[in-house]
């Protein structure tokens, strides 16, 4: 008896402390939550600034892909043709005789001998709408109204593949702008179209395709991104309503298996010497959105390693130039030699230079998705979930030779050949290899897993101070953060107004953007106003600061997390920004101790008032980005029109969850602590 | 002396009894003389990038037809969807060599279980023989306990299985059993798996059944890789250890004597970059004396006829078989021992025709059809002969 009673006992006693266990570590990190949020954010930063150093090289993931292991077969015989077409275009453009009607035409002309299913695409210029609520999908474009003077025409040739069941088909898209046709870039332009010819001749006579091919020579005056999507839009959601537009002829090979989009662009005059052909690739799409890592390696590894091309991405040049990125190189490059001193098997050793290029090139990664706004046509198939790349060739010589340009066609004619072959080899739709990642060399990435870490460090301490400051509140009541959600719910009410006054403000017309910008201003305001007269003040006697801290930290919290899923670099650079605030807040007027402290923290919270204003965040990252010259704070309107334009969702986050959480810190500051 | 021809009859008639009771035993005790040949070919991989697999097991079909084997004793699985598949730069050819010297996708492939039916299921069911109704006999592998199997695997695997077609995987102790139950059932005398995949040797390691033999191209952790790529198809076209497997085969035809060792030691692990294993502890006959073709070739059925008139035919087929299989021993060991002439073979075949005489006379006159009985009977005259012979002599 005695024996049984003492083991249950112990029983008991051990699933009490079992259970209490998860209780006392949270109680644990809740009363050391200033010490847990410092070494958090610290973290953060720090795992932020290594991340060049976690990045691995890219590999082909995707068995089926098969790059390079057939021979290319593009000759001179084709690129020879394509010549011919270069020479009828900049005869036409020369001419100047309508060279919106006479190139279409030329290039369907060039098509159908070839034996291509040709037709022309009529579109006109969308009207750039407000519909931010629509970020997840491409912009409903209403069907072309050809009575609208300006239109452009993109020319589609189809290839049906010989012995393909002609359910999948490849994209080929070369912009090309009929406005612009006798300009400085004339001959680099004409040669895009020639560039996709070479390629189309050949695939025409190939007897290995299971795709279809689409080549589509898109008329660029309104934009290269305009008519791809306009494009797409109509070959994803056929027009049945047949009124005039009905009798249009618009045809269609299958699902995409992928869209290449390649541009000969003639750099002018460069910084350095270039001892190669450059390919530079465009990867972003909109929110952020990347094609399959598998696109880009197959382009990185057809171009470097079978054509001798270089590939660039996008960096910030300013970046490498920086003194404080390279004290950092130097550093980390100490700190990975001293690493491998301790432990050979660490081997994250990285010269300084490397860790400066790596710096750069994630830095405008994460900017170019954060932006949420696609850097090429290659955007306008993401929203048709198709993995798509743009591909911008510059020749190392002058494309005015003949020579020079019969050689360079070649190349790039073989490049795009084999990625099309690779793509060709495909049995599923691209989904091997990774989609959410970051780029800091053209083969080398950060995948999603080891991004997050920075992120996750830097918002773990944000429930934690929320429930410290929770239990600190002298009120004991557990239902005493209902009073504070009022100032919160009238704080989001705002946000929800201020998103959507610019939709009125773009109806009127013919506004210049500053005082668009003023008007935004002043109905903000207003609205703020007419929200506190009918709700009442904030500052009521029930709302402790505290507890507003604490509440506007938990919704802080679910904004960022919400928005790392939507658009992951928006929520990591935006949580550099919010998570200072949200720690930090303190009123002016709040009682402490130590004075060296208060006045510290009270000059970081001031400095963070200004700093986090949404206007001013933007125009510092932007300063950041592109130097501070450029800027200035009534471009606001502007960027702003131009994310909406884009339907990014990166405009929300600013003024859903970014907004929101900088009035409540203004509100904080000036809490009277009665 | 009318006695001395009698006497030298009578010496013919002893040594014939005393052929007799040597050979006799010996082969009484396995009734099951090696008498068919069978070929189980198995591609297990599909798509288009897996080309080479297909490649590796058409390869060797048309190497076990060339060497015997008739496309009725051969079950062929494979994916089949290269030669028609759109990517394929030779539509309806396919090719184990860049040279494209041959067409392994000829005339005449009689594949027995295309695209989706190569599963696990139907291999285990083509092994073990329980098919439902409906499954025509062409597709069913007959064989008996004298026959010598061929098992040839090639596609994806891994530590202890084989991908078959990206959906399920054959496990080695599913292999392992299934073996287990060809040998309860009576469905093999001996068995050749050799697989060609990554981590072949692992697919093994269950097996216990006694007559089988096996080598896979590579270890347990190494992979085995492809041979050599074929820019104008643009996918690899035969991996390493079928390719140098095919090697051999060339140079032989359907009378070489190249033994299974050979075959065996014959891979080269820097060429091929994995290691060869095989394994023989389940299998009783010296790799050395065992023909390759005993594997990938085929028993001709000869039928040894006195006469091209039916009235003088042998009627007991069984015993027949018994006899060539003998002789298709001593053709063997023959061969081996290079330096002995032919003249043997020729005595030899003069004794059996004595002795095919004199089975028939004890046939007709007893009735038996037991040759055990026949030998009780010979050993009886025999002694009752011995005796009369020292009786006459003294």
């Amino acid at each position: 008896m005695e024996v049984a009673e003492v083991e249950a006992e112990v029983e008991k006693k051990a699933t009490a402390t079992r259970s209490r266990l998860i209780v006392r570590l949270a109680a644990l990190l809740v009363s050391h939550s200033t010490l847990v949020s410092v070494v958090c954010c610290l973290a953060g930063l720090i795992a932020l600034l290594v991340l060049p150093l976690l990045a691995k090289n890219t590999y082909i993931s995707e068995n089926a892909l098969l790059p390079g292991s057939a021979n290319p077969v593009l000759s001179y015989q084709h690129v020879t043709q394509a010549n011919n077409l270069i020479m009828d275009i900049m005869s036409i453009a020369d001419d100047k005789q309508a060279p919106d009607i006479e190139i279409p035409k030329l290039i369907a002309k060039y098509m159908e001998i070839l034996g291509a299913e040709t037709y022309h695409h009529k579109f006109s210029q969308p009207q750039n709408q407000f519909h931010p609520l629509y970020f997840f999908s491409s912009s409903p474009n209403s069907p072309p109204t050809l009575a609208n003077l300006s239109y452009g025409t993109s020319t589609v040739g189809i290839i049906r593949a010989p012995r393909g069941d002609g359910k999948e088909a490849i994209v080929l898209v070369s912009p090309y702008n009929t406005q612009n046709a006798g300009g400085i870039d004339a001959s680099a332009s004409a040669s895009s179209i020639g560039l996709a010819f070479s390629v189309f001749s050949l695939l025409s006579r190939a007897t290995w395709l299971a795709k279809d091919i689409i080549w589509v020579a898109s008329d660029s005056r309104f934009g290269d991104h305009t008519s791809v999507s306009a494009w797409l839009n109509d070959y994803h959601n056929p027009n049945f309503i047949g009124d005039a537009s009905s009798t249009r002829i618009f045809k269609r090979a299958g699902t995409m298996a992928c869209g290449i989009v390649f541009k000969v662009v003639e750099k002018e005059r460069r910084e350095k010497y270039e001892d190669r052909d450059v390919v530079t690739l465009y990867a972003e799409a909109s929110n952020g959105q990347m094609p399959n890592l598998d696109l880009l390696n197959v382009v990185h590894y057809l171009a470097v390693h079978r054509q001798g091309i270089r590939v660039r991405i996008g960096m910030f040049g300013g970046l490498v130039k920086s003194h404080l990125v390279r004290v950092l190189g130097e550093v980390m490059q100490q700190v990975g030699r001293f690493a491998r001193s301790l432990n050979p098997d660490w081997r994250f050793e990285m010269p300084s230079s490397e860790y400066v290029e790596g710096t750069a090139t994630l830095a405008s990664s994460i900017y170019s998705q954060a932006l949420g706004v696609p850097t090429g046509p290659h955007g306008a198939f993401r929203d048709y979930q198709v993995d798509a790349v743009t591909l911008e060739l510059s020749p190392r010589f002058s494309l005015k030779n003949e020579h020079t340009r019969l050689a360079f066609l070649l190349k790039g004619g073989r490049l795009i050949e084999g990625t099309v072959r690779s793509v060709n080899n495909l049995l599923e739709k691209f989904h091997q290899s990774f989609f959410l990642y970051f780029l800091t060399a053209p083969n080398k990435f950060v995948s999603v897993g080891v991004y997050m870490i920075p992120f996750a460090f830097l918002v773990a301490p944000l429930p934690i101070i929320a429930a410290s400051l929770f239990n600190l509140t002298s009120n004991r009541n557990p239902w005493r953060w209902l009073h504070t959600a009022k100032p919160l719910l009238i704080t989001h009410t705002w946000s929800v107004v201020v998103t959507l006054l610019p939709f009125y403000i773009s109806k009127i017309s013919d506004l210049p953007s500053t005082h668009c910008m003023l008007t935004w201003a002043g109905g903000s305001l207003m609205a703020l106003v007419i929200l506190y007269i009918v709700f009442g003040s904030p500052y009521s006697k029930h709302v402790e600061w505290r507890l507003l801290k604490a509440v506007m930290i938990a919704s802080v919290s679910i904004g960022l997390c919400l928005m790392s899923i939507i658009n992951f670099a928006t929520a990591q650079i935006g949580a550099l920004f919010v998570v200072p605030m949200c720690l930090f807040a303190l009123p002016i007027r709040v009682k402490t101790n130590n004075s060296l402290i208060r006045s510290m923290v009270m000059t970081c919270n001031l400095v963070m008032a200004v700093l986090g204003f949404p206007v001013t965040a933007v125009a510092l990252m932007q300063g950041v980005i592109k130097g501070f010259g450029t800027v200035s704070i009534l471009e606001f309107w502007d960027s702003m029109k131009f994310l909406w334009g884009w339907n990014s969702a990166t405009y929300l986050y600013l003024v859903l969850v970014h907004l929101p959480c900088w009035l409540l810190f203004l509100h904080i500051l000036f809490h009277p602590c009665r | 002396m009318a006695s001395d021809p009698m006497g030298s009859q009578l010496r013919r008639i002893l040594s014939i009894f005393f052929s007799l009771s040597i050979i006799l035993p010996l082969s009484s005790p396995s009734p099951t003389m090696h008498n068919n040949n069978w070929a189980v070919l198995v591609c297990t991989s599909r798509f288009w990038f897996n080309y080479r697999h297909m490649a590796n097991t058409l390869s060797l079909y048309r190497t076990v037809k060339r060497l015997g084997i008739p496309d009725e004793r051969i079950i062929l699985m494979l994916a089949d969807d290269m030669a028609c598949n759109a990517r394929n730069n030779y539509p309806a050819q396919v090719f184990n060599n860049e040279n494209h010297q041959l067409n392994l996708y000829g005339d005449n492939v009689e594949v027995d279980y295309r695209g989706y039916e190569v599963t696990v299921e139907n291999f285990l069911r083509v092994l073990t023989g329980r098919h439902e109704a409906s499954v025509p006999r062409s597709k069913h592998l007959l064989s008996d306990e004298g026959s010598h199997i061929l098992l040839y695997m090639t596609g994806h695997g891994g530590n202890e299985f084989l991908k078959f077609q990206d959906t399920e995987e054959l496990q080695s102790h599913d292999l392992a059993d299934a073996v287990k139950q060809m040998k309860e059932k009576n469905r093999f005398k001996e068995l050749l798996i050799m697989v060609d995949t990554c981590q072949a040797a692992t697919l093994f390691s269950q097996l216990q059944s006694p007559g089988v033999v096996t080598i896979g191209s590579s270890m347990k952790g190494e992979n085995s890789y492809s041979h050599h790529l074929d820019p104008d198809v643009g996918v690899s076209v035969v991996d390493r250890f079928t390719f140098y497997t095919l090697a051999f085969f060339e140079r032989l035809d359907m009378y070489s004597n190249a033994s299974l060792n050979s075959l065996f030691t014959s891979y080269d692990p820097t060429l091929l970059m994995s290691t060869a294993y095989y394994r023989t502890d389940l299998y009783e006959r010296p790799l050395n004396m065992v023909p390759v073709t005993n594997f990938f070739g085929s028993v001709m059925k000869t039928i040894p006829t006195d006469s091209a008139y039916p009235g003088f035919l042998v009627a007991h087929a069984s015993e027949y078989a018994a006899i060539s299989a003998e002789t298709e021993t001593a053709r063997v060991v023959l061969e081996d021992e290079a330096d002995h002439s032919k003249t043997y073979d020729q005595s030899e075949k003069g004794l059996q025709h004595t002795l095919d005489e004199w089975l028939k006379l004890l046939e007709g006159k007893l009735g038996v059809k037991d040759p055990e009985v026949l030998v009780a009977y010979g050993l009886g005259s025999m002694v009752l002969l011995l005796t009369i012979s020292t009786w006459l002599s003294s």
